[in-house]
């Protein structure tokens, strides 16, 4: 196994808000291995987008990160100076973000915007920096780039602002690209280019790949490995393949479920996750997903569980395992999938 | 059973409650609008006491050596005719909150309905407002009613009319923006599906709808137009002697600042902490009807 | 970006301005045409001599003779005819020169508004909820609610009567104005009394502005790409915080020369403000209707200028 050149150890992240504290990361772990394409998978509030945010020391006020180490060429980026961090963000470690449209700044040229990465890092002169910006452009496909360079950002279309973005994050060839939900704002078909793109750079320029997203089928699409969030922690992670063919949680069985099939037959209802996304600041106690689990048993309502290796170089956080589930409580034939459903647990502690 | 008319073309009175309880929680909450507003409430008591009795009449000269300071006779001292500098800002409260109350009002009067028509109807009518509001935007308003004031002849009638024949403008402009954005949204394209007479959309459902940004508007319109009476009195095309204005008080009072700074000063710091208390009050109401401005 | 279409704007704009103030001038001649008095008037002239100095000025004619000529002097040379107090003294070259001094005061006045007002505003918006933030914030209300004429009182109470007595008469600021152009020592005092309020309202906006833009995705993305903060903060943030500035910056131009007019009065600066405000009091119809004039196109000219400002800030904004 190759050494990692990222390891989040036991990740903390708190909002102090007027409700009372809101943990958002919740003792997060995992390695991120050279040129690898790692997708972190959840729905809103999951936690995801902060851990990122955590890494590079940009969660915004009130938030906090409170404990654990980010290591990445043996220091610890949440221990090194304010000055050390920034040199590290763009340069090393760059990120894009969601929405181009609000992400670039409307009164600056996008050339200049894509030059300042370079020149914020000494990594170029002025000229060397345009040449090289025109050069980014047209390896994210953006046509006619030395037009486009003077373009300010409201002359661009959607797709071509991401691609401008990428190609921001890309200017100094940093070794981790962290890309949070870059194809959500977008179109269905430019979508698909950016995921095209974005899997080639992968592997021309041997530079990882963190993408977050809630869309299972990015992750298909792009990522080798894939870390499952709920309510702030990781659930399961492990190969694509493997997760997809054999997920072990509950919540990724019940995620993997709810994707419509195009062959599913006409009568049969879309399958959805029963219950209500989980309150951050009165977490359910034990299992956070046990209020909505179908195979709860008793020990899920007290007992938080830890990540366990349940498949070759697969873990999941769970007392059951769909495993169990499926051999025990005929998991794959159930028709209702409410909360307790297979196991028979269905009343018991609400949250709270 | 209520007919669909019926219940559409009823005003939206049920939303306002919630709306205006909210407002008025937040409003009390505001510390520096609270003591605003207690220092209105005196500040119209005292002018109100100051219609039967001042501790001297307000135009009689002599009753004090003059130019002399605070004394136990004259708490605010006398100015150059030694007439007694508290009864005269007394009346002089009265005179700035007449003025910036009544110019409101009478802004309101005129400006409101002509917004809501022109923006309403659009056509010819909006033309001529819009016309006339755009050219008058870059006249200074203390100009144009200096002028005024010359045609007619300085009186406290007078300086109202122009106050408000420079100031409708802005309200008028503001109520015809609201009044254009409202029109286009549902609501108001239920009411006229529903058969809802023109002038009945106009007051029932826009007006209340807009009410908010209007009441801020106006709130902000009383320091200004007290500020304007003060700035026309102070160049002597306003209010006349012996009639008291806070503005005019302070112009004598500057001419004699090194030997009776009392008599600049006193009316200064009743104007600065009228206008002040408006707008913080004014900021306050701002505030509170408008959810969404964090501090 | 000094295209063929921004010279044709420009130029449609300087046209319009030309129209707007004959617009205006002509109201005003109008206007003040159809009263009964007049400075004449004032001055209690009988018989010939009345009729004589009538005849002077034209006042004998029909109005509609009046306006035309007026109007033909104005647009064909600039002449604004003559003073009705001051005989024979011509308007035009008055007014011009007392339109430098009032723009010199005014320039100043707004440099200094624009300056302080956008940097107390940056100050208080980075530190916001701190004390620093809290005492600009009410400074401001309070900057704002005092008229300039406060201002100046409090001023020249600090600066001239109480370091006069302070220092026995050697250091303290001289109400006057001497020469031509006023110097810094005379500027100073008038230029913060006019500006001062309006500092205190582009505090408050640039404080709320910056805030906003603060919270910008633009503006995390800049620090996500390693961007020292000072950098973040004039170069990405300030530009478009200044945006909403710009706004305001017309009638912040026109709330100056209204406080001009105070401000020239109490400091006997020679400008349009104090010659308005005698004018008006002299009842020199000629003069006011010269100095009006000449605000119609100062203010026209300010606008202009303040929307080729929103050009060059904005790029959106294209004419």
């Amino acid at each position: 196994m190759p050494t990692p050149i990222l390891q989040v150890k036991d990740l903390h992240t708190e909002f102090n808000t007027e409700g009372g504290v809101v943990k958002a990361v919740d003792g997060v772990s995992f390695d991120l291995y050279p040129g690898e394409s790692l997708g972190i998978v959840g729905e809103s509030g999951s936690g995801k987008s902060i851990t990122a945010l955590s890494i590079l020391r940009l969660v915004p006020d009130p938030g906090r990160v409170v404990s654990g180490q980010v290591l990445f060429h043996n220091q610890d980026l949440l221990q090194i100076s304010g000055e050390e961090i920034r040199e590290i963000r763009g340069r090393d470690i760059a990120m894009i973000f969601q929405d181009p449209q609000s992400s670039l700044n409307p009164v600056l040229r996008t050339g200049f915007q894509i030059d300042e990465a370079m020149l914020a890092h000494d990594k170029a002169t002025k000229k060397e920096a345009h040449v090289r910006t025109i050069e980014l452009l047209r390896r994210v496909r953006i046509p006619a780039p030395e037009t486009r360079v003077k373009d300010f950002p409201h002359q661009l279309s959607g797709g071509m602002r991401q691609r401008a973005m990428i190609a921001m994050g890309l200017a100094n060839a940093p070794s981790i690209l962290i890309a949070d939900e870059p194809t959500t704002a977008l179109d269905v078909t430019v979508q698909a280019q950016i995921l095209e793109l974005l899997g080639d750079l992968n592997r021309d320029l041997g530079t990882a790949i963190v993408m977050i997203t809630h869309n299972m089928g990015v992750v298909a699409g792009l990522c080798s490995r894939v870390l499952v969030m709920y309510a702030g922690q990781i659930v399961e992670q492990g190969p694509v393949e493997q997760i997809f063919e054999n997920p072990q949680h509950p919540y990724t069985w019940s995620l993997l479920r709810s994707i419509p099939r195009v062959d599913a037959l006409r009568h049969e209802r879309l399958r959805s996750i029963e219950g209500l996304a989980p309150d951050l600041l009165h977490p359910p106690a034990g299992c956070r997903f046990h209020p909505r689990c179908p195979f709860r048993i008793e020990k899920c309502f007290t007992d938080e569980p830890r990540l366990e290796e349940v498949a070759l170089g697969q873990h999941a956080a769970c007392w059951v395992t769909m495993e169990r589930a499926r051999k025990e409580m005929d998991a794959d034939n159930l028709i209702d999938i409410r909360p307790g459903a297979g196991s028979g647990l269905r009343k018991g502690e609400i949250t709270e | 059973m209520a007919t669909a008319a019926a219940i559409i073309t009823r005003p939206t009175t049920l939303q306002q409650a919630s709306l205006w309880s909210d407002a008025w929680r937040r409003l009390r909450r505001n510390r520096l609008a609270l003591v605003s507003s207690i220092y209105l409430v005196l500040l119209v008591a005292v002018a109100l006491v100051a219609l039967v009795h001042t501790p001297y009449s307000y135009r009689e000269v002599g009753v004090a050596t003059p130019y002399s300071g605070p004394s136990g006779a004259n708490w605010f001292g006398a100015d150059i005719l030694g007439r007694d500098v508290l009864s005269r800002l007394m009346v002089g409260a009265q005179i700035s909150l007449i003025v910036g109350v009544g110019t409101q009002i009478l802004v309101l009067a005129v400006g409101v309905p002509i917004g809501l028509l022109a923006g309403y109807y659009r056509g010819p009518l909006d033309t001529a407002v819009s016309f006339i509001i755009n050219v008058f935007y870059g006249i200074p308003d203390l100009l144009v009613a200096m002028i005024l004031l010359l045609l007619l002849g300085p009186s406290l009638n007078n300086i109202i009319i122009a106050i408000v024949a420079t100031r409708w403008m802005d309200m008028a402009r503001l109520v015809r923006g609201q009044t254009l954005s409202l029109r286009e949204r549902e609501f108001i394209e239920a009411a006229r599906a529903s058969g809802a007479k023109p002038l009945k959309i106009l007051f029932g459902h826009i007006l209340p709808n807009s009410l908010g940004p209007i009441i801020v508007q106006a709130t902000f319109g009383v320091p200004a137009a007290i500020l304007f009476e003060a700035f026309l009195s102070f160049l002597g095309v306003g209010v006349q002697p012996p009639t008291p204005s806070w503005g005019s008080m302070a112009a004598d009072g500057l001419a004699a600042i090194r030997i009776a700074p009392h008599m600049v000063i006193f009316p200064s710091i009743a104007l600065s902490l009228t206008l002040m208390a408006f707008n913080f009050l004014g900021d306050g109401l701002r505030d509170a009807l408008d959810p969404r401005m964090k501090r | 970006m000094l295209t063929r279409g921004s010279l044709i704007y420009i130029g449609q704009r300087l046209v319009l301005i030309v129209f707007t103030v004959l617009v205006v001038s002509s109201i005003v001649f109008l206007g003040i045409h159809r009263l009964p008095g007049d400075a004449l008037f004032n001055e209690h002239l009988h018989g010939t001599q009345y009729a004589l100095l009538l005849h002077h000025y034209g006042l004998d004619r029909p109005l509609w003779d009046q306006y035309t000529s007026f109007l033909s002097g104005l647009l064909l040379h600039g002449d604004l005819g003559e003073s009705l107090v001051n005989r024979g003294v011509p308007i035009t070259p008055l007014v011009l020169r007392e339109l430098t001094v009032s723009v010199e005061i005014g320039l100043f006045a707004l440099i200094f508004t624009i300056g302080l007002g956008m940097l107390l505003g940056v100050v208080a918006a980075i530190r916001q909820n701190t004390w620093v933030d809290y005492l600009l914030t009410t400074t401001s209300v309070i900057g704002y609610s005092m008229p300039s004429f406060v201002v100046a009182t409090f001023l020249l109470l600090v600066f001239a009567v109480w370091l006069d007595n302070l220092t026995q008469g050697n250091f303290y600021f001289q109400i006057g104005w001497t020469g031509r152009y006023g110097t810094i020592g005379e500027i100073w005092l008038p230029a913060f009394a006019l500006g001062f309020p309006y500092a205190s309202i582009v505090a408050r906006l640039t404080r709320a502005s910056m805030l906003e833009v603060i919270r910008q995705d633009y503006i995390r993305t800049a620090r996500a790409k390693g961007l020292r903060e000072t950098v973040i903060m004039v170069r990405h943030a300030l530009r478009n915080a200044l945006i909403p500035v710009i706004t305001i910056l017309g009638p912040l131009v026109i709330g100056i020369i209204t406080g001009g007019v105070i401000i020239e009065n109490i400091f006997g600066i020679p400008g349009l403000g104090k010659e308005f405000a005698n004018s008006i009091l002299n009842r020199d119809y000629n003069i006011v209707i010269g100095v009006f004039t000449m605000y119609a196109a100062m203010i026209g000219v300010a606008n202009l200028g303040v929307d080729l400002a929103y050009v060059v800030i904005d790029p959106r904004i294209r004419y």
